[in-house]
């Protein structure tokens, strides 16, 4: 919200610079984001008249202007159309700079010469959008700087962040109000004083009657006649142009005016259109329409508090005015309209119908039911000085339950325990009074402009913002008295990331949301969609993180970095199963171009299924998952069928390895293959404890045995080891597979596997007679299961 | 018979003529001076050998016996030196560089703050990322109509379930769970409906940090904001505390650390007022202690929030916060 400097001091005086004021009024709660000048230096812009307008001989749109600045007069072509001779205008002159850094040259435009330039407000930086040159309603002297003209009294904008508990801050009054708390200075009221027209009540034009009393608990209503509808003051304009407001007409204005100085909304009805001499306020229908002023029909949301003539509705109360009621150029009497309304009511309804306006953004916060007639009688007093209007007597008002202020009981001792403080209950009443507030015997009356103040606490706060929360004090943390309980989840998260980042791999952290067609490559249904996505391409929670991780393999396979080993850690949104999503965490890993990149001394070679599944093994056995068991993956999915493993934990699968289907790695533009694995974390964390005991190490030598076997390609070598492991006894010790050879010099369809296997005991050196009898026994064993021969 | 030493001369002239490495010069030694070469086998036939020639012939043998096994040893001496053609180490060249991994700088910064506050005493907490509406508003003190929602833009997932705005429901879990004293952090991802930029992510990360027991005050919450300030930019960062205003806190401040780029004088980065603004913190409202069943009168309590995307981008002076998650391995390989 913004207000202007030498504003605020016709309704309080202080010292302060604008500076010192903004850092006093950041320091009690109210940010100032932006502070500036209102008149942006500009020079060489001088008071020009205009005697003499002609058409541009080569330009339909163009005018000739012949300028006068009092002692030369000068060419200036001008493309405005509201260029009329005898005009009062700002000129730049050849050399001038204006506020955007643009500089005025002598120029040829279709080949007549400019000398200059009439400016518009725009192009002196004093409103963000205009129309045209400005013409000065002032008479100002042909030759005067412009720029010192305007910066006579040198005025500064202050934009603050009003913080949505302070409705009553969307407002200069409001804002006063602050400084005079800060200053101890008093601040008052514009003095309101104008003569009512006695000839006539109220009455005789305007019955109000509120029938939804929760919606709309006050209504009230001045008539205002014999209007004359026309620009508003060059003071009334500039004042609202600093705060972003463009000035529309002098009714219009006064009612915007009147609102950022009180922030109380007004609505300006035309009495013509007002039917049956009455105003009723009642809630919305189901499905009930009406076209608002700006032209657009909508569907009213239920409860929604609509004002209505004897007749038909004429506005949204609160939101926004009916096209059919508006006020236009023809315009003699209206009805000004100045109510309380239902925040929640407000709230709701602005919502639903997508309409944010001045007036809802102040109702939905809490407007002052009691400030209604100051609003109502400041407009009329400024229409009746900017408009010649007559003011009819008497308020039109149904206020049925009047609002009183409210009371807070507060304990000393209570606020400051909870500020860390000691003041005395004396400094803490003196203290909250400065806000306007009165305290007698540890009790607050709350004017009803702050519906921010409920219960103690919230007085707590008032205290130590006016004191300023610097001068609180600081209790330093000098020794921790309270031990933290170890988190679970933390800790075996941490356990798998340790794992990971031991295997020399990168973290990536990636996006949650997908693009729904991303998302169905790895999960048609139970998907987790967002009811209102940012945009097409994050409308889905991923199911898994390989999006993620395949996104940043494409990204950096574009940028030529094609060899790439990344995992990621974090949560997957799976389905609906109770009350809210599934949500566990993953952990998974991909591999993607060369082992290694290519050097000197070695040659690069593309990466296999053996590389991602070796990576998942080292990691389990990183983690102490023990009982873990590969089986071949035969599900339909995003993974390749005859390249792909599950990983079974007491049978149950907590995760998959493998290569990814070619055509999921396509839908990100990956050509070469990408291998990957990813392990359901939460379900691992009830299988493992994470915590591994020591196994004693053997101080006897131990004896190595070599076999081979021929046998049929079909075996996978697994199966082997696995027997051999089940039946060698616990002398066995180590075991693996050391060469696959298949060739001439077997028959077709065998191949030879040879395993390599370590016996020891942790009591005794082993004899060779024992360890042959074992030996034996698995030649046997495996020749007999797998219909295998011993190769020699 | 004379000529048969000759002979054998002539042979393992031209032979030892074409050594040219070790493994041939052994094999020679074997054909001429083995146990079964030629040479040997000559003496065996010394016994054949008529009388008269026989000190001839012998005298013969061993002069070729003598010959062949100098010829031997010198050529054997020559291999056996180092050769003088080895290429000598080119150490400019590049070693075998093992793969470098590393964590992520967002989680490198995470692990930071989270080991900041452990060692303050603060247990570490998560939740879930998409909330019920209780969790992750009402139970906070901001029912349905209140204004304070416009102020994060909520993405739902159903009219009750949303994805949560803030880590502040990760408090209401732990109340619901733990009786005070409790004093815990809960860092995680949070999401606002924010249309990607260089400074807004629609995802991001924050800290939550919440401490319950008797008697803990506003000094509380100064002191614990100044400790961390103190340890994660160094001594000479100044906090400053702004009165503000979120539901679930009353008194609420928004807290400042004097700028980490210039400590404080003013520069670009601070557009020159020499704060940087932190986060939003205060001492926990009473409603939301009703909605945990927490006994207001005896307890009080101070919550904080950090942003975890913000410190990392100050820290290592980042000026776009979707570097973070394009995972641009360029990007990521230099933390």
């Amino acid at each position: 919200m913004k207000i202007t400097y030498n504003w605020l001091k016709e309704y309080i005086n202080f010292e302060e610079s604008p500076q010192q004021l903004a850092d006093k009024l950041t320091d009690a709660g109210f940010e100032v984001e932006e502070l500036y000048p209102l008149i942006q230096p500009f020079s060489r812009v001088v008071v020009g008249k205009v005697e003499q307008v002609d058409k541009h001989p080569d330009a339909d749109k163009l005018t000739v202007c012949m300028v006068s600045d009092g002692t030369e007069t000068y060419q200036v072509i001008c493309g405005a159309p509201n260029v009329t001779s005898g005009q009062i205008v700002p000129f730049a002159k050849v050399g001038a700079e204006l506020p955007a850094g643009f500089k005025i040259k002598k120029a040829k435009i279709r080949g007549v010469v400019s000398y200059g330039m009439i400016c518009s407000k725009e192009e002196l930086g004093i409103e963000a959008k205009s129309e045209g040159i400005w013409s000065f309603s002032e008479s100002y002297e042909p030759g005067k700087d412009v720029y010192q003209i305007l910066n006579s009294n040198a005025d500064y904008v202050f934009d603050f962040f009003i913080t949505p508990n302070r409705a009553d801050c969307l407002s200069l009054i409001g804002i006063a109000r602050e400084v005079a708390a800060i200053t101890g200075n008093p601040f008052k009221y514009k003095d309101i004083d104008f003569g009512e027209d006695s000839g006539n009540s109220v009455d005789n034009f305007i019955k109000i009657h509120i029938q939804d009393t929760e919606g709309c608990p006050r209504y009230a209503a001045r008539v205002i006649r014999d209007i004359t509808i026309t620009d508003s003051p060059e003071w009334m304009q500039a004042r609202l142009s600093a705060i972003g407001i463009r000035p529309i007409n002098n009714i219009v204005d006064i009612t915007n005016y009147v609102l950022m100085e009180l922030g109380q909304p007004l609505h300006a009805f035309d009495l013509a259109e007002i039917g049956g001499n009455e105003i009723n306020v009642r809630t919305s229908e189901k499905n009930e329409k009406f076209t608002t002023l700006d032209d657009k029909e909508r569907v009213l949301p239920e409860n929604t508090v609509m004002i209505c003539d004897g007749n038909r509705s004429v506005a949204i109360g609160g939101i926004m005015g009916g096209q059919n009621s508006e006020v236009s150029g023809s315009t003699t009497d209206i009805l000004l309209e100045s109510a309380y309304f239902n925040p929640e009511y407000i709230n709701r309804s602005s919502k639903k119908l997508g309409l944010n306006s001045e007036a809802s953004q102040r109702f939905e916060r809490g407007t002052d039911p009691n400030g209604v007639l100051r609003a109502l009688d400041r407009a009329a007093s400024l229409m009746v000085d900017l408009a010649g209007a007559t003011v009819v007597k008497g308020v039109a008002d149904d206020y049925p339950q009047p609002f009183f202020p409210g009371q807070i009981e507060f304990e000393s001792w209570r606020i400051n325990r909870l500020l860390g403080t000691d003041f005395s209950s004396e400094f803490i009443s003196e203290t909250l009074q400065r806000l306007g507030l009165t305290v007698e015997n540890s009790i607050a009356t709350i004017p009803t402009f702050r519906v921010d103040l409920k219960i103690e606490v919230d007085l707590a706060e008032e205290l130590g913002r006016l004191v300023n929360y610097a001068n609180l004090p600081t209790k330093e943390v000098t020794e921790i008295t309270y031990e933290a309980p170890p988190s679970t989840t933390e800790k075996r998260l941490n356990l798998v990331r340790d794992a990971m980042l031991g295997l020399n791999l990168r973290e990536a952290f990636s996006s949650s949301m997908l693009k729904s067609s991303e998302a169905k490559l790895f999960q048609q249904k139970d998907l987790v969609s967002i009811l209102n996505p940012i945009s097409d391409d994050m409308t889905t929670m991923r199911p898994s993180l390989l999006a993620g991780l395949l996104r940043a393999i494409s990204f950096n396979i574009n940028r030529s970095t094609s060899d790439i080993q990344l995992f990621e850690i974090g949560r997957v949104f799976k389905s609906f199963n109770n009350s809210l999503p599934d949500q566990p965490h993953y952990l998974a890993m991909v591999l993607s171009g060369n082992r290694q990149p290519e050097a000197w001394n070695s040659t690069s070679q593309p990466i296999d299924f053996y590389d991602i599944k070796g990576y998942l093994e080292s990691f389990c056995s990183k983690i102490a998952l023990d009982n873990f068991q590969f089986i071949l993956y035969d599900k339909s999915g995003y993974y390749s069928k005859d390249e792909t493993v599950s990983l079974l934990v007491n049978n149950k699968e907590i995760g998959l390895c493998g290569r990814l289907k070619p055509e999921v790695c396509q839908y990100f533009d990956i050509e070469q293959p990408v291998y990957a694995f990813e392990i359901d974390l939460d379900a691992i964390s009830e299988l493992t404890n994470f915590e591994r005991q020591y196994q004693a190490v053997s101080r006897f030598p131990f004896s190595m045995r070599d076999l081979a076997f021929v046998l049929d390609e079909s075996i996978p070598a697994g199966d082997i080891l696995e027997a051999i492991r089940k039946n060698a006894g616990n002398l066995l010790q180590d075991l693996n597979v050391f060469d696959v050879f298949r060739g001439e010099s077997l028959p077709a369809g065998k191949k030879s596997v040879a395993i390599r296997m370590r016996f020891q005991s942790l009591d005794r050196t082993l004899s060779d007679k024992e360890v042959d009898t074992i030996f034996r026994k698995i030649i046997k064993l495996i020749e007999k299961q797998f219909d295998a021969t011993l190769r020699t | 018979m004379l000529d048969k030493i000759q002979r054998i001369k002539e042979k393992f002239e031209s032979e030892i003529k074409q050594v040219q490495d070790l493994p041939q010069l052994e094999a020679v030694r074997i054909k001429f001076l083995g146990r079964k070469g030629s040479i040997s086998n000559t003496f065996a036939m010394l016994s054949e050998v008529p009388k008269e020639i026989k000190p001839q012939f012998g005298q013969g043998l061993n002069q070729l016996k003598k010959f062949a096994e100098g010829r031997y040893e010198a050529l054997k001496k020559q291999f056996d030196k180092p050769k003088v053609d080895t290429p000598v180490l080119d150490l400019s060249l590049s070693g075998r560089k093992p793969s470098i991994g590393g964590k992520h700088p967002l989680l490198a910064v995470a692990d930071e703050i989270k080991s900041i506050f452990s060692s303050l005493g603060f247990a570490i907490e998560d939740g879930p990322e998409i909330e019920t509406d209780f969790y992750n508003f009402e139970a906070l003190n901001i029912p349905k109509s209140h204004p304070a929602r416009d102020m994060q833009d909520t993405l739902y997932i159903t009219e009750d379930i949303v994805l949560r705005t803030h880590t502040s429901p990760v408090q209401i879990r732990v109340m619901e769970q733990q009786a005070p004293p409790i004093r815990m952090i809960a860092p995680g991802r949070v999401y606002r409906r924010d249309t990607p930029d260089a400074s807004h992510s629609p995802f991001f990360h924050q800290v939550e940090g919440l401490m319950v027991d008797e008697g803990v005050s506003f000094a509380d919450l100064k002191g614990i904001i100044a400790a961390f300030a103190h340890r994660m930019f160094g001594k000479d960062i100044d906090v400053r505390f702004r009165p503000s205003f979120f539901p679930f806190t009353e008194p609420s401040a928004e807290y400042d650390f004097s700028c980490v780029f210039c400590r404080g004088k003013g520069c670009n980065v601070c557009k020159g007022t020499g704060w940087m603004e932190i986060s939003g913190s205060g001492m926990v409202h009473p409603n939301v202690f009703k909605s945990v069943g927490i006994d207001n009168e005896k307890y009080t309590g101070y919550a904080f929030g950090m942003g975890i995307d913000r410190i990392a981008m100050l820290k290592y002076g980042i000026n776009d916060i979707r570097l973070f998650f394009e995972n641009d391995l360029r990007f990521l390989n230099q933390f």
